[in-house]
């Protein structure tokens, strides 16, 4: 998935997993830039009564680059800590939760905010004891979602909004069909063990997640403190990306019930470009990719000009990617998309360069404005500037952006005689998010499935 | 020289009086470290602990963590004081 369980440790460590990052300029707030990291991959619903929550050991940051030397010049932090009302009952709530102080809600979260300015060597706590809203169990113990949702909407003294708390899974892929033996629907009929065609499944349409999500005035980001209005200027480009740490060790002391923890933070996740650990960093390489920061990742540069998907794809579809299989030259396109950003000159009108420097980050050009009317989930490709991989925005289809792309769609842009194969727009996962899936204000990713009510029980 | 910073760092970290006891009876504090005693821990682990492991020992390393800092010295004696009070792997030490 986007980077859902990608790589072998963080699979084991549901709470610190990045699952998807998003950048957007603010469509309702176009002076502002809307951040969102995703955690805790696969929420089902009625998961309680243990639920899903963010970790309080986990130290969760924003990073932004804004002079494209792969380090991050700011940093957001977020540290939880989770209280309970009463320790002599196994629910999670005794009553109905209707506001964030509910008696009645026995385990609730609230987080600090810390912003790193890594310039200036120099930090402060933005907001603190910030309420987190409760997942949402069901209609008669959340029975107004919506309105505890938005009583977590924080705004800080410093400018910023912040929430953090469970929202639906905005991440949209037909998981099923990919990981087995890339049988994409539906063109299962051209793979290489065929079967009739069938329409996409979209794995996650009943799934929550736990958000991540802080609304930053524009000039707050850019190194000059301006806000950028000619998108040709290297300065209206921000590099992106979130990340998880954990102290270095942990020491549990079962006899006394306790634990304790020592030593820095030690980076276990990370997530620039959704599906580049998933896709494109290999196994054995994955967990090392998520413990570094994207300044390191010239390391790992090869898996992009050579990636293994553009190479299975032709052995897995004999006879439909036959220049594809053809191309051997180095993807300096997919190095342009994933590691530098496009430069001027390759797209009339466009630019999110940010320099040689390799480093996997979601770059967003913040001069330009959000596209209201009719934006394409297809992003560049569809013609839409606004979206991914200009930044991403929750709707965004990334899954079909970097399959067409891996197939050979993009590889024109750095060579104009090479002619992709018929196929590589045929590429669809066929899927269309439903319309509660988002919302058109912050956080912008809809109310999550509530657990009573999902998955659905059987009909008649 | 490393010594030396070791002891600032445990120092700062709360542990000072330990070290100046020591410092003050040599004698007694031989004997104790030469034959270690193995006891129930007194209490819970403090919020924030003390960590020490032998990176390697072939080395003489050991790495001491205390908050958020780390620091890895090299200490002949420290390192063979750790391994002799080392149980045997999977054994329970009493």
């Amino acid at each position: 998935m986007s980077s859902h369980r990608e790589a072998p440790e963080i699979s084991q460590d549901p709470v610190a997993d990045n699952t998807d990052c998003y950048a957007f300029v603010s469509p309702d707030k176009p002076d502002t830039v809307t951040i969102i990291t995703n955690y805790v991959p696969l929420e089902d619903p009625p998961g309680g009564p243990n639920f899903f929550e963010f970790g309080d050991d986990v130290r969760y940051s924003i990073y932004v680059d804004n002079d494209g030397d792969g380090k991050p010049e700011i940093e957001y932090q977020f540290r939880f800590k989770t209280k309970l009302r009463n320790p002599d009952t196994f629910l999670y709530n005794t009553g109905q939760i209707t506001a964030l102080n509910s008696q009645t809600w026995n385990r609730r979260q609230f987080y600090e905010v810390t912003k790193v300015n890594h310039k200036r060597g120099k930090s402060k706590v933005l907001g603190s004891d910030l309420a987190s809203p409760p997942c949402n169990i069901g209609p008669r113990s959340t029975p107004n979602y919506p309105k505890l949702a938005n009583a977590a909407v924080h705004r800080l003294d410093s400018g910023e909004r912040v929430f953090a708390g469970q929202r639906n899974e905005g991440f949209f892929v037909d998981l099923g069909s990919i990981f087995d033996l890339g049988d994409l629907r539906p063109l299962q009929n051209l793979h290489l063990i065929a079967t009739s065609p069938a329409m996409g499944v979209d794995a996650t349409a009943t799934l929550n997640v736990h958000t991540i999500a802080i609304q930053i005035p524009i000039k707050k980001l850019i190194r000059d403190r301006s806000v950028p209005s000619d998108p040709m200027s290297a300065k209206a480009v921000l590099g992106i990306w979130g990340a998880a740490s954990r102290r270095k060790t942990r020491v549990l002391d079962k006899a006394n019930d306790e634990h304790a923890e020592s030593g820095p933070w030690v980076q276990v996740s990370r997530l620039g470009n959704p599906l580049f650990n998933e896709v494109v960093v290999p196994m054995g390489s994955k967990d090392k990719w998520n413990a570094v920061h994207p300044a390191g990742d010239k390391a790992f540069a090869k898996y992009v000009e050579q990636p293994e998907l553009a190479k299975l794809l032709p052995v897995l579809y004999p006879g439909v990617f036959p220049r594809l299989a053809k191309l051997k030259a180095k993807r300096a396109d997919l190095v342009a998309i994933l590691l530098t950003g496009i430069p001027k000159g390759i797209i009339p009108g466009f630019q999110n360069y940010t320099g040689s420097v390799l480093a996997d980050m979601m770059r967003l050009n913040v001069a330009i404005p959000p596209t209201k009317s009719k934006p394409s989930p297809l992003g560049l490709l569809g013609g839409d500037a606004a979206g991914f991989p200009n930044g991403r925005r929750v709707f965004d289809d990334v899954v079909n952006i970097e399959l067409q792309a891996i197939a050979g769609l993009t590889y024109p842009l750095v060579n104009p005689d090479y002619k992709p194969d018929d196929a590589c727009s045929a590429i669809t996962q066929g899927l269309t998010p439903g319309k509660n899936r988002y919302q058109s204000t912050f956080p912008y990713l809809g109310t999550p499935h509530n657990g009573f009510d999902t998955p659905a029980g059987p009909k008649g | 020289m490393e010594n030396l910073s070791r002891r600032k760092l445990l120092a700062s970290a709360g542990v000072a009086t330990g070290a100046a006891a020591i410092a003050a009876a040599p004698s007694v504090a031989q004997a104790a470290l030469d034959h270690p005693e193995a006891t129930d821990p007194s209490g819970p682990p403090p919020e924030e602990t003390i960590v020490a492991y032998v990176r390697d020992i072939k080395r003489n390393e050991v790495t001491v963590m205390s908050g958020t800092g780390e620091v890895t010295y090299r200490d002949p004696v420290l390192v063979k004081r750790l391994v002799k009070a080392a149980p045997a792997s999977g054994q329970a030490r009493k």
